[in-house]
């Protein structure tokens, strides 16, 4: 039996234990799913859940009212584990990820939500916490490496100012020498550049550069935002390789947003998708390819060209709603192929289907098997 | 890179010796596009205004001599820049015998001493608060007071210190003696000497003309920071240096100042001209023995010699000022290397 | 879950600070509104001058001397006549028309000179911003070295052989350094543009360059254009004002300039006539302070990120 989830669960106090949200669904039957459920075989991370973040709304102030760009989103992160965030441009995934690290730049503000890393509740930390949380519990691999390091201070004395911010004035230069020439190591700097300035960087370099200072401190979670959208395709691969080489030998766990769903195959273990600021599936990364269930996570898995058959583009526009004003119920369903009534009058809970994998869509409703049944039976009989 | 930097330090001496030729060349034409002989025309010029000039012919033959008058007029240019290199700018017609390079090389010291002193604090003062208005921690009454302490921003100079002479050197007395004094450069009756009493003497005679300069010069450099903060808070590495979580005051002056402040250098190198002209009014207000009273007094004597000489030296100071900023430069910006790889 | 109601500018203003000015009308900005309504104001009241009173008191010896303003009296313990309400100065000018004939004189001298020195700079910077190459770099070299010689001493070597002049030769004197700013700037602006996404656009789209200058530079340059000439115009006028201080500039019918440099060598500021001195400095004092404003205020309008920081 599938379980709705509350999308409105109480307030946590920062100290509680993070919940397991849908464990109850194992005593549970499954004889309703589509497909028969796998154990998260396969799957990176643990079942420790080191990043929670719930019912979270991000909006950005325009004159002509609110645009909504993250809309109640809850995921969980496990340890360990790769989660990729994925979603078509302005769909609010680098939202959701500057909202987690507390970044929102005005005039986009959070209306609510929660945010707990390893059980501390992020959005009330005061400002001092909150910088004394940053990097340690946190930290960005952002997406412009090309400008996001400081063009008048070397290398070096980027990766010694955020360990000596928190970790106090190094005294041994030596040992600090070693750590950083370590870091570089991890992700395959030479020691050369230990004493050069970014613009003498390649962009690859300075990418790497930005993943050897994402990981200085060994934080919980590392966020990767597009940290390869701006590199060409050869050095993409590698950075990318560079990223989970790194992360499983320090052992963080990592939200890797992006768009290349080719990419993001090959690197993380989950894939949360997200149409007009809501999340919309959440599955094992071989789920996601093999079974998508939700009819946008469909549309976009159907979308990636292939090289061995030609096949023309199924999307063929974006976002269509305007975000000020969201179409009631389902987001989806001005653009979804098997919407009816129910779509538009009640707004699909997230639906937990299997281990670690959710869908916000009425066909996984127990109450309308027969649709679904039809559905798919449509999808295989075009 | 190599070629840049190389190109950058050619660029900069170029436009430094052009500056000097240009200045040397237009001193030579200007008097010579004026109707006559332009000795005989100042030498009756002085005559008219002062009834009898001493030395007379002395004079006429010293400059008659130095221009070489009856020579083709190429051979006179080469012989004049030859000679204005060399710092030769001949005889003070006032003063004479002394030469104009005597008289400037007393007035120079006095100038440079206060336009330098006055445009390190402006800029310091200037950058500082620029800085605090764009930051966020900035407590609120600061951001009320610095914009209220910028009224003055972009009056001239001279005006201002005419304001502030009356104010501080004729209405708010002390003990029947005003405030500030109104004139000179140190206490009427010494002589400058290397003692504490004369340096007291100095920072008292030049407070008010260095502040004619700085209270209504900082005003442009703040808003200047401030705009370049505000760019540079849009920056992508600033988001990271706030995900960094490192302390708002570093994030301050080493991610925000240390970039602001290199647009601001450039300005500073454009804006030399601009200080000396103002500084040049302020001195003939304090009558404050620089190269600007030496000019007015060459102005009031109708003594061509000397305005042609302090004015030269005056622009290859300005020159030289533009080139010194223009080659410290690349100490502070990495992207410009002098050295060259 | 968290209600994030806090001013906490690290994670994003509340919606209220975010909302504040920014998408208001840009015209509506304080600064150029305050700017304008003095310089507009000033222009008003030289209006009804010309109208009420008489312009002829503006030569010498047309009143009594060395009278104070209504209200004060001078060092003879004269008392102060409605008949020159802003008293006279020690050639018998008075000073309401003093200032009703000078006022608009010293501005006329640099908006001439910045007109002149804007024409020049707008031609010079597109040609260097299109054109690049060696015509590029000449203007450059020239540009440079024009602006790091302090122009007053030039103009006063100029002015101290050529016979007294006539304020639009001054005008025209000074324009010879006042178009190396606007060219400056108006290169980096058109190198900018040249390089930005609509501009390269057009170009790929095959749209002549004149084109390209009128419909697509042009119009988004004005605002930094206008902001450009008026910062000249305050140049100008400061370079006319320091020519009048050192005595260079109209003797019959005065300007500001000169009449505080006659008030000075009639050490006015000792024998305390600070009415000859201080009405027309506060007055000039006044008309830069607009000037900035209105700069302060186009830069705005021009620069939405500066009206950010607001």
């Amino acid at each position: 039996m599938a379980e709705q989830r509350n999308p409105h669960p109480k307030s946590n106090s920062p100290l509680d234990p993070p919940v397991r949200r849908g464990a109850s669904h194992k005593e549970g039957g499954t004889s309703t799913l589509p497909f028969p459920p796998r154990r998260g075989k396969g799957l990176g991370g643990g079942d420790r859940v080191v990043l929670s973040v719930d019912n979270l709304r991000i909006h950005y102030a325009t004159p002509q009212g609110d645009v909504i760009a993250v809309s109640d989103i809850s995921f969980d992160l496990y340890e360990g584990e790769t989660l990729g965030l994925v979603g078509e441009s302005g769909c609010g995934k680098s939202t959701t990820a500057y909202g987690i690290l507390q970044l929102v730049q005005p005039p986009g503000y959070i209306v609510h939500g929660s945010i707990q890393v390893d059980g501390t509740e992020v959005l009330n930390l005061d400002e001092e916490e909150l910088r004394k949380f940053r990097w340690t519990g946190l930290s960005l691999i952002p997406q412009g490496a090309m400008n996001s390091l400081n063009p008048t201070m070397r290398v070096k004395d980027q990766i010694i100012d955020v360990i000596e911010s928190h970790e106090g004035k190094q005294t041994d230069k030596e040992a600090l020498r070693e750590r950083i020439f370590e870091l570089f190591q991890n992700v395959g700097l030479p020691n050369r550049i230990y004493n050069m300035y970014p613009h003498e960087l390649s962009g690859g370099m300075k990418q790497r550069v930005c993943i050897a200072m994402g990981v200085a401190l060994h934080p919980t979670v590392v966020i990767a935002d597009e940290a390869t959208s701006a590199l060409d395709v050869v050095v993409q691969r590698i950075v990318a390789q560079t990223l989970v080489k790194v992360k499983d030998e320090i052992g963080v766990s990592l939200i890797v947003i992006g768009h290349d769903m080719g990419l993001l195959a090959q690197i993380v273990d989950r894939i949360a998708v997200m149409y007009a600021g809501k999340m919309v599936e959440i599955a094992p990364v071989e789920n996601v390819y093999a079974n998508p269930l939700h009819p946008y996570t469909q549309l976009l898995i159907d979308s990636i060209p292939s090289i061995k058959e030609r096949k023309p583009l199924k999307i063929t526009e974006g976002i269509t709603h305007d975000p000020r004003n969201p179409p009631s119920g389902c987001i989806f369903r001005l653009r979804c192929p098997f919407a009816w009534e129910r779509c538009a009058e009640v707004e699909p809970p997230p639906i937990y289907v299997e281990d670690k994998h959710e869908v916000a869509c009425h066909l996984y409703d127990e109450q309308f098997e027969e649709r679904r049944t039809n559905a798919l039976a449509s999808l295989a009989n075009p | 890179m190599g070629s840049f930097s190389l190109n950058y330090l050619l660029r900069r001496l170029l436009v430094f010796f052009l500056t000097v030729w240009v200045a040397a060349t237009l001193i030579f034409i200007i008097p010579r596009l004026a109707p006559g002989d332009p000795i005989q025309a100042m030498i009756a010029r002085m005559t008219q205004f002062e009834g009898y000039v001493e030395n007379a012919d002395l004079i006429i033959e010293a400059w008659r001599k130095r221009f070489g008058l009856d020579d083709p007029l190429h051979v006179q240019y080469f012989r004049f820049l030859g000679n204005t290199l060399r710092l030769d700018l001949g005889y003070s017609m006032a003063n004479f015998p002394a030469t104009v390079y005597e008289l400037v090389g007393r007035a120079l010291p006095w100038t440079i001493g206060l336009v330098g002193i006055a445009t390190v604090i402006f800029f310091t003062v200037g950058n500082l608060c620029g800085a605090l208005l764009a930051w966020y921690r900035t407590p609120k009454w600061l951001k009320v007071l610095i914009p209220m302490s910028m009224t003055f921003t972009s009056v001239p100079p001279a005006l201002f210190s005419l304001l502030l002479v009356y104010i501080f050197g004729f209405l708010i007395k002390v003990n029947e003696k005003p405030l500030f004094p109104q004139v000179g450069a140190y206490a009427r009756g010494t002589t400058p000497e290397f003692t504490l009493e004369f340096f007291g003497s100095v920072l008292y005679h030049g407070f008010l003309p260095a502040m004619s300069i700085v209270l209504v010069t900082f005003g442009f450099w703040a808003l200047g920071m401030r705009g370049m903060m505000v760019t540079i808070e849009g920056e992508d590495y600033m988001i990271l240096a706030q995900a960094k979580g490192l302390k708002p005051f570093y994030v301050l002056y080493r991610y925000m100042i240390r970039n602001a402040i290199l647009p601001q250098m450039t300005a500073l190198a454009v804006s030399i001209g601009t200080l000396i002209n103002g500084s040049v009014l302020v001195e003939i207000m304090f009558v404050y023995n620089g190269m600007g009273s030496l000019i007015y007094s060459g102005i009031a004597n109708q003594d061509f010699g000397l305005i042609q000489g302090t004015s030269f030296i005056l622009i290859v100071t300005s020159a030289l000022a533009v080139l010194i900023i223009d080659l410290t430069y690349p100490l502070i910006d990495p992207r410009i290397s002098l050295e060259g790889r | 879950m968290a209600e994030r109601t806090k001013d906490a500018p690290v994670a994003g203003g509340t919606k209220e600070a975010g909302l504040l000015n920014r998408f208001d009308n840009p015209w509506m900005n304080w600064k150029f509104l305050t700017g304008a309504g003095i310089i507009g104001f000033i222009f008003f009241l030289i209006f009804l001058g010309n109208q009420f009173w008489d312009t002829e008191l503006a030569l010498a010896g047309a009143s009594p001397l060395n009278m104070p303003p209504v209200g004060f009296t001078n060092w003879r313990n004269q008392e102060g006549i409605p008949e020159h309400p802003l008293g006279t100065e020690n050639s018998g000018r008075d000073m309401l028309a003093l200032l009703i004939v000078g006022t608009p004189r010293t501005i006329g001298v640099g908006a001439i000179a910045a007109s002149v020195g804007m024409g020049v700079g707008i031609l010079l910077g597109f040609l260097a911003g299109f054109v690049g190459g060696w015509v590029d770099d000449v203007i450059r070299l020239a540009t440079d070295v024009t602006i790091t010689i302090p122009s007053l001493l030039v103009l006063i070597v100029i002015q101290a052989v050529l016979p007294r002049i006539d304020l639009v030769t001054m005008a025209l004197l000074i324009s010879m350094f006042a178009w190396a700013t606007p060219t400056r700037y108006i290169r980096a602006q058109v190198l900018s543009m040249r390089e930005s996404g609509y501009v390269q656009m057009a170009r790929l789209s095959g749209v002549p360059t004149r084109d390209i200058m009128y419909k697509e530079i042009m119009p988004n340059l004005l605002p930094y254009l206008a902001a450009s000439y008026i910062g000249n115009m305050t140049g100008a006028i400061l370079s006319a004002v320091g020519l009048e201080l050192l005595g260079f500039g109209p003797q019959r019918i005065p300007s500001l300039g000169v009449t505080i440099f006659w008030s000075i060598e009639a050490a006015a500021l000792l024998r305390n006539m600070w009415w000859w001195w201080g009405i027309p400095t506060v007055i000039l004092a006044v008309v830069f302070i607009a000037l900035l404003l209105i700069n302060l205020g186009l830069d705005e309008i021009a620069n939405p990120r500066l009206r950010k920081a607001n």
